[in-house]
């Protein structure tokens, strides 16, 4: 890459990053508020099945040294976290940047597959349909697509268990990842990453944006163009047509992979990192619902960063505007 | 003479040497060791020491991995476990454990198995009682007063006034000295909740990237070695899937079946479907404070409203009991020649009109112009479908009657904040478990009205609480049962809640699990005599 390429990436890489702190100081606050009114202390799960009279949980919120105070409670944090100390889960006990980390992964893996599937899905219908215009065979596939879209993904989840395994007795231990020591269990593992790629609700979206910008670039008078001289049309409307949307596209979904992640994480028994909010969330862990929140902020904001450097590695100039 | 003594001394240390390198102590029932037995949960862990750990789950690993003084056995009765007998003294002041000589504990890695001792148990004791440990065990101590070594190998613990039942106790978890990382208290961030070291048939073998909690055999175990290899605890996210896992043999055991899936189960000739009694009951509780409740008369119409045993056949199989006071059937307390309130709305209506209530336009009732219309709030728990139709149903029953009830389900924290804190609800769904001691007093004595207190609607009867006080002071076990038994007919008539059912649990395993009996609620208390046969381990 030119010198004169990198430059316009490196500006909008730290205009971003700057946009990025700022964006985590603000969820961690937020999340930190909702957290404190919400009713339920973080305590009681320590003292759940017992008799908690208010002397003993004055007794645990002194025992774990923990301030009255919300302020105190977040400067503490924030300043742990400053210094890449995220805290330890309340009902755990373990440090929470270890293990949130490590059930991130396991989402990341979950999220990036089934938008791979997604797009294997998505973008041929849609180049067909820019391309051949609507036919039968672009209407009845855009159809489809948009019926499978509505699916709400905890049904899929349990209709694919019950038909895959239920049924035709295939995936014998198709539960996310307590499949341990199969042989195959990378297939099963696929299950849980295909039901989310379809799933998720956001294949129609994917189809209709880019074949309307497809569309777009086609009809554009460079591509007249370069049809008109006989250069590859597909090589001329790429990136306009195809990289930038799909892209883009993909950065604004990831908020919402991530919820449905959630769901099939749950339904898969998939140890990643929804169900760990889902069960710090009741517990009001909130030293592990912090971190997870941040991670969560964070992936959001790398999808549109990437975006981003797309976009001005496609049009330098953008990073000017 | 004296050659002797010494080929004598010599044998005896030759014997004492044997002792700890001794093979595995076979069990003398001639029954096969091996196999491996994989049992789901619904959800995981987070702690495995007897201490710091308040959740079933917990509750049942530990119970392989460790051993109290004392123990129960299949008839309920108390019976040595690392206390191979014990004195009482007359005042039942004192109790002195003589513990067995025989016990070590399980392996820490890379160093040689220690005997276990007083100092043990001791240690255990002080831990518990910390006031930087944060445990459940904590309450249930308080009646020790002091306790001493006598020797290496016995205890004497001295209480504060005699109680009891005190025996039953001691059956307290007991760790290791050379356990956890700091010896004077136990968070959950020491080490040691996470790799236990204890005295039981099972150890920690390991958890796996999945957190599945692995189990192997203790071959040195005191009371010979278990007979299954291996205990594998799954954790699972969902119960339906629990279920299918056990239908695919994916697991051989689920500790509590889902009542919904208890017909495929049973339907299904390789597996064993075990019924266990539950020490718990659900109940309708009322808010004393509100004005419209505060009329045993209305309390009692509702509980003629509603039909306890249609809801318990539609939508739990009919799998359990209706009740009709204060303890859980399976108890020993409870009185059996007190009927459960029958149904009967026309009953319901009437001692509604003997309330002072009248049927307004609008088909509720009414009083001096305040309509009968009351707040249900429930808990959404876990597994809550069966839950919201009874919430449903109790609905339309009280309004056949002329109740309005507006249900609000509220998430888990926040319900406990408005039950127990707030006190704002009229009425309110839940689930009450016992331990075996059958008490009931912060429940019902006024004394226990307040912030955080078990006494949430504010009940108050001045005979309860003299019949609460008098069973806590007696130490007459006949006597305690015959003033429960009193309890339970004057609650029952009062309805301070609509007592509803028991429900019966289930445990379901395949049938390759033999011998298996099952602790109504540490579940695996008597996990080292089941077996599998040798042509099922494979």
């Amino acid at each position: 890459m030119k010198l004169s390429a990198v430059r316009p990436i490196a500006m909008v890489l730290s205009r971003e990053l700057m946009i990025t702190a700022l964006l985590l100081l603000g969820v961690s606050f937020v999340v930190f508020i909702i957290l404190f009114v919400s009713p339920g202390d973080p305590f009681s799960v320590l003292l759940e099945g017992q008799l908690s009279t208010a002397e003993v949980r004055e007794g645990v919120r002194e025992a774990m040294g923990v301030s009255r105070s919300w302020y105190m409670q977040y400067l503490s944090w924030l300043a742990g976290m400053l210094t890449g100390n995220f805290g330890t889960s309340i009902r755990m006990g373990l440090p929470v940047l270890p293990e949130v980390v490590r059930v991130g992964l396991n989402t990341l893996l979950l999220t990036l597959g089934s938008l791979i599937i997604t797009l294997l899905i998505a973008v041929p219908i849609a180049l067909y349909s820019a391309v051949r215009g609507t036919d039968k065979i672009s209407w009845s596939l855009t159809m489809f697509s948009y019926v499978i879209s509505a699916l709400p993904v905890f049904w899929l989840g349990y209709i694919v268990i019950y038909f895959f395994t239920h049924k035709l007795g295939l995936f014998p231990l198709a539960f996310g990842f307590s499949s341990g020591g199969q042989k195959y269990r990378w297939l099963y593992q696929l299950l849980p990453i295909f039901v989310l790629g379809v799933g998720n609700g956001t294949i129609s979206e994917v189809i209709r944006f880019l074949r309307q910008e497809m569309g777009r670039v086609i009809a554009e008078d460079y591509i007249r163009t370069a049809r008109a001289k006989g250069a590859s049309v597909w090589r001329h409307s790429f990136k306009e047509g195809l990289l930038i949307p799909v892209t883009e596209i993909v950065a604004s979904k990831i908020p919402f992979i991530l919820g449905g992640a959630v769901i099939v994480e749950q339904v898969f028994n998939w140890p990643g990192m929804g169900r760990m909010a889902w069960q710090a969330a009741q517990d009001r862990d909130y030293p592990v619902i912090m971190g997870i929140a941040i991670l969560a902020a964070i992936l959001v904001r790398m999808g549109s960063l990437f975006q981003s450097v797309v976009y001005v590695i496609v049009n330098p100039r953008a990073s000017k505007e | 003479m004296k050659r002797t003594l010494v080929i004598l001394l010599l044998f005896v240390a030759a014997a004492l040497m044997a002792l700890p390198a001794a093979e595995a102590v076979r069990k003398k029932d001639s029954r096969p060791d091996g196999g491996s037995l994989n049992y789901g949960e619904y959800g995981r862990p987070a702690t495995l020491d007897p201490i710091t750990s308040n959740e079933m789950i917990s509750l049942r690993l530990t119970e392989l991995i460790f051993n109290g003084l004392v123990g129960i056995n299949e008839k309920q009765e108390i019976v040595p476990e690392l206390a191979e007998r014990w004195d009482r003294s007359a005042d039942s002041r004192t109790y002195t454990f003589f513990l067995r000589k025989d016990v070590m504990w399980h392996p820490k890695e890379g160093e040689e198995p220690k005997p276990f001792t007083a100092e043990d148990v001791i240690f255990t004791y002080k831990i518990m009682m910390h006031p930087r440990t944060i445990t459940p065990l904590k309450v249930r101590y308080e009646f020790i007063s002091a306790v001493e070594k006598v020797d290496d190998y016995t205890v004497k613990f001295t209480l504060k006034r005699p109680i009891l039942n005190a025996l039953a106790k001691f059956s307290f978890k007991v760790i290791p000295k050379h356990g956890p990382s700091n010896p004077l208290y136990l968070t959950r961030e020491d080490p040691f909740v996470r790799s236990p070291i204890g005295t039981g048939p099972y150890l920690l073998k390991n958890i796996t990237a999945e957190r599945e909690i692995v189990l192997a055999a203790n071959e040195n175990y005191f009371k010979g070695r278990p007979h299954v290899d291996r205990f594998v605890a799954k954790p699972f996210a969902d119960q339906n899937i629990m279920t299918q896992a056990l239908m695919f043999n994916a697991i051989d055991m689920i500790v509590l079946v889902n009542p919904r899936d208890i017909p495929e189960i049973q339907g299904d000739k390789r597996f064993i479907l075990q019924p266990y009694n539950a020490l718990s009951y659900s109940f309708f509780g009322y808010n004393i404070r509100s004005p419209l409740l505060a009329d045993k008369r209305v309390r009692k119409a509702f509980t003629h409203a509603v039909n306890r045993q249609e809801m318990l056949d539609s939508f739990f199989n009919g799998q359990g009991t209706i009740i009709s006071g204060p303890f859980a059937p399976g108890s020993w307390a409870y009185n059996l020649d007190v009927q459960p309130v029958p149904f009967d709305p026309e009953k319901a209506k009437t001692l509604l009109q003997e309330a002072g209530f009248t049927r307004g336009a609008d088909g509720f009732m009414q009083k001096d112009g305040k309509r009968l219309a009351l707040t249900l709030k429930v808990p959404i728990e876990k597994e809550s479908e069966a839950v919201k139709r009874v919430v449903l149903a109790f609905k339309n029953y009280l309004k056949n009657v002329g109740a309005d009830i507006k249900v609000e389900f509220k998430e888990w924290q926040a319900w406990k904040e408005d039950v127990f804190f707030e006190h704002d609800f009229d009425i309110i769904f839940a689930i009450w478990v016992f331990d075996d001691s059958a008490d009931i007093s912060s429940l019902f004595h006024s004394g226990e009205i307040g912030a955080w207190k078990n006494n949430f609607g504010g009940y108050s009867n001045p005979e309860v609480d003299g019949l609460i006080n008098e069973s806590k002071l007696t130490l007459d076990h006949e006597k305690r049962r015959t003033i429960n038994r009193k309890l339970h007919a004057i609650l029952a008539e009062e309805n301070p809640y609509t007592f509803l059912w028991t429900l019966t649990n289930y445990g379901a395993y395949h049938k390759k699990v033999r011998r298996v009996a099952i602790h109504p609620y540490k579940f695996f208390s008597y996990a080292d005599d089941w077996f599998i046969e040798e042509k099922d381990q494979k």
